[in-house]
């Protein structure tokens, strides 16, 4: 049976459009099984991160510069959605992070982080999904054209990791139940159309 | 088996050459302030060879370790050993705005 993400929640896609203004647009589920299976790991601590990118590249095994392009793109990706869900994500009533980038901690009690992969031969899916809900669309939206915008090498601008993802991933799309639940995904290829540009839709420009 | 995050600065007749161990992310914060006070070429290569995954809090440490050492060492900085997701992490962020890019000899 394939597994579709999230089918209760709203997904949204953000696209470049004509005028170079990033848009939030409602997107469809991403399908993770297209025949291959599913693997599914949770999150138990903040330690579990390596060694679930570890087992991710074992999924992605082959010794060609594709598949080790492949690796070291979900690798990234991997490591951008989990510190989200584990650092990020997390907020008290009045919105402020509960816990610091780089510090060590467990998944609380109630608290679920799930990474779901699948990958065909020529294609990655990707999504982690976290029990807070605490990601917006507009956030997303704004972190992504915060980057875009500025050419600048700003060490300390916000959003870095989202925007990295939505430059590498296709079709990537963040799905939100407010308070519940937050699902962030999309997929790699194996043989991007540019290496140089990531995801060949977002027409990012790059600095040569 | 992940390697520790490390960084081995060596002197040199050419400048000071920096190299980079390990993944670098948030857990490498501590070792970029030793890295800023122990540069003291006018020139320094920063070498990825051995460097793992760089996240974007690696890449904002990285960003703000290398205006450090061009403002307050006056330092050109080179880049080298990079892999194909560094090279393009570099180029979306600016990195190479700062830094360049050594050419293999």
């Amino acid at each position: 049976m394939a597994y579709v993400t999230s089918p209760a929640l709203n997904v949204h896609g953000f696209r470049l459009n004509a005028n170079g203004t990033i848009v939030c647009t409602p997107g469809s589920p991403l399908v993770l099984d297209r025949g291959d299976g599913v693997h599914e790991w949770h999150v138990g601590s903040t330690d579990d991160k390596e060694m679930i990118i570890a087992h991710l590249e074992q999924v992605l095994a082959g010794n060609d510069e594709a598949h080790d392009f492949l690796r070291q793109r979900a690798a990234l990706m991997v490591d951008e959605m989990l510190e989200n869900a584990l650092y990020a994500a997390p907020r008290d009533a009045s919105g402020r992070q509960l816990f610091t980038k780089g510090g060590k901690r467990g998944i609380l009690p109630g608290e679920r982080i799930t990474l779901r992969c699948s990958f065909d031969g020529e294609r990655l899916t990707l999504e982690v999904s976290d029990s807070w809900g605490s990601l917006s669309p507009e956030t997303v939206q704004r972190f992504i054209a915060l980057n875009l915008a500025s050419k600048g090498a700003d060490s300390h601008r916000a959003g870095r990791g989202l925007f990295f993802m939505w430059h590498l991933m296709d079709d990537f799309y963040v799905s939100v139940k407010p308070g519940e639940e937050t699902a962030i995904g999309g997929a790699l290829p194996l043989y991007p159309q540019s290496n140089e540009q990531g995801a060949y839709n977002h027409g990012t420009a790059v600095q040569d | 088996m992940e390697q520790p995050f490390k960084i081995d600065i060596r002197k040199g007749a050419a400048g000071d050459t920096v190299e980079f161990y390990g993944n670098i992310d948030a857990h490498a914060d501590r070792h970029f302030d030793d890295l800023i006070r122990q540069v003291s070429a006018n020139r320094v290569i920063m070498d990825f060879s051995a460097a793992g995954r760089i996240n974007s809090m690696g890449i904002a440490l990285l960003l703000r370790s290398i205006k450090s050492i061009k403002t307050e060492k006056k330092a050109e900085i080179s880049i080298q050993g990079l892999n194909q997701i560094n090279t393009m992490l570099f180029k979306m962020t600016g990195i190479f705005l700062l830094a360049s890019e050594a050419r293999a000899v």
